[in-house]
């Protein structure tokens, strides 16, 4: 039998973080204060943030030293794993080695934890008491309720109401790890006030968390906001997984041809793929791939052009689906269809073809997360799903070209929490469903009259 | 048969149906939804439709803040809120 895993003792857990902006070819432009016109000042942050991470935001020094308690909290579960995907890759039949980092061994069961750990430490030095914060299903709010209670923080999280109602779990989680989960819109906040006002049955949404969460920790000299994805300080503390990976692949004296990740707001694929992109800024020959949500490069029913170059603003219109006979909606700016959460680094790096983005849509991305949990064991978080489905693809495209590649990914975390939506997929709630012709047309009818591009 | 359908929101992580994406923004849908659903219906016609031009705007075609920026709105915004309750007290 060969080995299946690669550890790391924990002597050899990385002792500093990696900041890529000390690298980058292209240097990114600093943000400008919308009411000034100048560069953002670190005070302008700090009724939110505390100084020493503003500080870590705007670094530019390449390596930074990781605080002895973070490291200490890290040994929890740090160094994790890393897997080779035997089974996996039997099932796919193609000439690839397939290699994973488990972020899943944390105790919240995501690489979530690696930047809450530090926010929550650097917090505590600062002199703060309590940090608020904002959740959507709870994979963040659950990390961060554990990182404040690690040290002796209080944690108040604005989880968003239908997901308050529909996450029941991670909220327990929160509350055993001792935070206050409260669903948002609530009476807490002024902003929750007035939407509750006008609104009783809202289902909120992240918008309206964020504004809570926010609003809860201005004015506060005790209390600080913290956000888990996006910032610089949050994608730094996750390189350490991607630093962990390359020990780990010089080990057994492996480089990957591939390095690949999910994105939603761009950390964990920022975990894996940022030490790696410093090795192709400096002339190794790597790809790096991000995998996001999508519906629409499956679409069947008419030319369609995705492009995920919309991220980096490379293209000014995105052309749409084509429907029908004669009939093509207007195209849309690019922007407009842009995910608003993406990292500034990620959309930057994009730009600069360092790195590229690929669509997969949720009927692809279970199909290969159920494969996954019926080869490997582990049952995958949806998002996790995506990044498999990327590298379900990656090992097609080397069975086709004939060609043997070694791929690496971040499997961020479990799906254990997630049971519903796996429920919902092989239940074929989720079927990829697609209006009959007849009604496409018929609805596109009683469009007429509209005005046309 | 739209209004039954759930589809797994990216930005919250679990399912949603078509009407709490129609009203993510309060009075304008998420500004993913064309992404998400046109791949089930005509949802960009739909919201055409729907929606006058300067909220259509509004939702697809204003061009998108960095986190950072949007962050520091926000906090603008709830210093704002924070005085004018302090000045409500002060009244009474």
């Amino acid at each position: 039998m060969t080995d299946v895993k690669v550890f790391l003792d924990e002597s050899e857990l990385p002792r500093q973080w990696y900041n890529i902006l000390a690298d980058l070819p292209t240097p990114m432009k600093p943000p400008l204060h919308p009411a000034t016109g100048e560069p953002i000042n670190p005070e302008d942050l700090a009724p939110v943030f505390p100084m020493n991470l503003i500080e870590q935001e705007v670094a530019s020094d390449r390596w930074i030293d990781i605080p002895e308690p973070v490291l200490e909290k890290y040994a929890l579960w740090r160094p994790t794993p890393l897997y080779r995907a035997k089974n996996f890759e039997k099932f796919l039949d193609a000439p690839v080695k397939i290699y994973y980092k488990n972020e899943g061994v944390s105790p919240p069961g995501s690489h979530k934890p690696n930047t809450a750990v530090a926010q929550a430490y650097y917090n505590k030095v600062f002199g703060i008491k309590r940090i608020s914060t904002e959740t959507g299903a709870g994979q963040w709010g659950s990390a961060l309720s554990m990182a404040c209670q690690m040290f002796g923080l209080q944690c108040r999280v604005f989880m968003v109401r239908v997901s308050y109602d529909q996450k029941p779990y991670r909220r327990l989680m929160m509350a055993t790890w001792g935070a206050e989960c409260v669903p948002s819109p609530s009476n807490i906040t002024e902003v929750g006030k007035k939407i509750l006002e006008e609104h009783p049955d809202s289902p909120g949404s992240l918008g309206i968390a964020i504004s809570e969460a926010i609003e809860d920790a201005v004015g506060d000299e005790n209390a600080r906001y913290s956000l888990g994805s996006v910032l610089n300080h949050v994608l730094l503390h996750q390189t350490i997984i991607g630093l962990e990976a390359q020990k780990q692949l010089e080990k057994i004296g492996e480089y990957p041809d591939v390095v690949m990740g999910c994105a939603g707001g761009g950390s964990n694929f920022a975990g894996i793929c940022l030490p790696f992109v410093r090795d192709k800024i400096h002339g190794k020959e790597v790809s790096i791939v991000a995998a996001e949500p999508t519906s629409c490069p499956t679409m069947t029913r008419g030319p369609y052009a995705y492009d995920f170059g919309d991220l980096a603003k490379t293209t000014p219109l995105l052309p749409m689906h084509t429907l029908g006979h004669d009939f093509v909606p207007p195209p849309i700016h690019a922007g407009g269809l842009r995910y608003h959460g993406m990292a500034p680094i990620i959309s930057h790096l994009l730009k600069e073809k360092l790195i590229e983005a690929r669509g997969f849509n949720q009927i692809d991305t279970f199909t290969a997360g159920v494969n996954w949990a019926r080869t490997e064991g582990f049952i995958p978080a949806p998002e996790t799903n995506h990044v498999i489905a990327a590298v379900v693809q990656e090992a097609q495209k080397a069975k086709e070209e004939g060609k043997e590649k070694v791929i690496l990914f971040n499997w961020s975390g479990h799906g254990i929490i997630d049971l519903a939506a796996y429920d919902a997929f092989l239940s074929g709630k989720l079927t990829q469903y697609e209006l009959p012709e007849e009604e496409i047309e018929r609805a596109l009818k009683s469009l007429e009259g509209l005005p046309k591009p | 048969m739209i209004v039954d359908l759930e589809i797994r929101c990216p930005k919250l992580g679990h399912q949603v149906k078509f009407d709490y994406c129609e009203k993510e923004q309060i009075s304008l849908p998420c500004k993913r939804i064309i992404k998400c659903w046109q791949i089930y219906f005509p949802v960009e016609i739909y919201l055409k439709k729907k929606l006058t031009e300067e909220e259509w705007n509004r939702c697809f075609n204003e061009k998108p803040k960095e986190k950072i920026l949007t962050l520091l709105e926000l906090i603008d915004a709830a210093k704002r809120r924070k005085e004018k309750k302090g000045q409500s007290k002060d009244k009474l």
